[in-house]
């Protein structure tokens, strides 16, 4: 079992920026992507979450599995909004295709204008996101957060989640072992959902009671060292380059420039192309 | 006899062992979330059983703890997985909620936090019900987030994922409350 986060884009342009540049992009292209609703914009952006995901290196081969998973999960969750929604249509003309039987939601050239936005900045947030999950070394997480201003004893929190990943996976796995041995197997498939749950406890049980016990040391060693009495340093010092201040600026003038047009223009209203129309009968 | 005995003051203390037992409960949801299975019947609920981690170390040690584990070990998860630390950040913070307001039991069910075990073990039950059901209401900043409308969100996020993870907490967390209470009295805490 193997729950190491994978360190792919290793050596990328991406991978060798400052690792709160990729933390900080995140959140500066969801304040974006979120004030969007022109499918042109979307379509834009999604072209630049895609070139920035190009910046990260990774084999596509390493990933296929993970990308089927997110188009696979956001193309369900853009349907399900497309059949059941109606409210983000409220108020504007529409140029109805068909009713759907049974719950009669209108399906429109709107309606599907809005999907295929929807899906596009769903797309264009995971390409954003990825390479968080590939570019960064996962010792890198706890100084990252640290210096983006996230409190000291947080950050250290995270840092010692990464650094425990390993030592539990491996007690997972010894505690699996141990409980077949005694004839019970968790992952034994063919009993109900109760059934199942209740065949976790004698996992769950011995490997959360003892992490929580044997954690004495590591409390032990952190108390003697004085943990929390002053201000901590890292031993990993990270400072910015002047590409990271460039694109961490690109990021951030895009995000303040979508805000003045989301006041100001049309961007935050559903645009739809005129063939849609044109398919439904109707004159744009 | 020690009890699970937490005062308001104590809650939103901060030390090593507070840091310390966070790691560990985000380590192990995010190791044990690896770990699900379809709730027979239906398409999209996933019953996961690691969840039951998140209000157990809330209710055990605190609300900061019940947070970190739910926010830092889904996101963690997400990590593991390949999808990114932060690309569904207000789903882990809702996961993070869920440990917050289970941690809050003493304030709320003070009677169960403070009596015998098998109150205790109920209590711990009760808090992961509760916070499921209150914690889980951040995914509706997918509407926002996400454009998703309230009705898709209601359908298939929050009530699917609230019924498995109240089926999850009624059934895992007492035992965990049963396993942990006499080894937290061996180690004195």
């Amino acid at each position: 079992m193997n729950v190491a986060p994978r360190y792919l884009g290793r050596g990328s342009w991406l991978a060798r920026r400052d690792p709160r540049v990729l933390v900080v992009v995140v959140v500066l292209f969801i304040i974006t992507a979120i004030q969007v609703w022109d499918l042109r914009l979307m379509a834009g952006l999604l072209a630049l979450a895609l070139l920035y995901y190009r910046t990260a290196g990774i084999r596509f081969a390493d990933v296929k599995r993970n990308w089927i998973a997110a188009i696979t999960l956001l193309t369900i969750v853009v349907l399900v909004n497309t059949v059941l929604t109606g409210n983000r249509l409220a108020g504007i003309q529409v140029h109805p295709y068909f009713a759907m039987p049974l719950i009669g939601t209108v399906v429109s050239a709107e309606s599907v204008s809005y999907a295929a936005t929807q899906w596009m900045r769903y797309l264009a947030m995971v390409a954003i996101g990825f390479p968080v999950a590939f570019c960064i070394a996962p010792a890198d997480f706890g100084v990252a957060f640290a210096r983006l201003g996230v409190p000291e004893k947080f950050a250290v929190g995270v840092d010692l989640t990464f650094r425990f990943l390993p030592s539990l996976a491996v007690e997972y796995q010894q505690t699996i072992d141990a409980q077949r041995i005694r004839g019970h197997d968790p992952s034994k498939k063919g009993a109900g959902p109760i059934a199942r749950l209740r065949s976790m406890g004698p996992l769950m049980t011995p490997l959360t009671v003892n992490a929580i016990a044997g954690a004495e040391d590591t409390i032990d060693a952190m108390d003697l060292r004085g943990f929390g009495t002053g201000k901590r340093s890292w031993l990993r010092h990270l400072a910015l380059d002047r590409t990271d201040w460039l694109l961490i600026l690109g990021f951030l003038v895009l995000a303040v420039v979508t805000t003045v047009a989301g006041f100001t223009t049309s961007i935050s209203e559903i645009w739809t192309p005129p063939f849609l129309i044109g398919l439904a009968g109707g004159t744009p | 006899m020690s009890t699970m005995t937490l005062q308001r003051s104590n809650l939103w203390e901060v030390t090593s062992r507070t840091i310390v037992y966070a790691a560990i409960g985000a380590a192990l949801y995010g190791v044990l979330s690896l770990f699900s299975f379809l709730l027979p019947g239906t398409s999209n609920v996933s019953i996961r059983p690691a969840f039951a981690l998140v209000p157990f170390f809330g209710y055990a040690f605190g609300p900061l703890v019940g947070l970190f584990v739910g926010f830092v070990g889904n996101s963690i998860g997400d990590q593991i997985n390949g999808y990114g630390f932060l690309t569904y950040w207000n789903w882990s913070l809702a996961n993070g909620l869920v440990g917050l307001v289970a941690g809050l039991a003493p304030l709320y069910i003070a009677n169960f936090v403070n009596g015998p075990i098998s109150r205790r073990a109920i209590g711990g039950a009760i808090a992961g019900v509760v916070g499921s059901v209150i914690g889980f209401l951040f995914v509706f900043s997918d509407i926002w987030v996400g454009g998703s409308s309230f009705d898709s969100l209601l359908t298939t996020g929050y009530i699917p994922i609230v019924i498995a993870d109240v089926i999850v907490s009624a059934i895992l967390i007492p035992i965990l409350v049963y396993a942990w209470e006499p080894v937290k009295d061996q180690l004195g805490r």
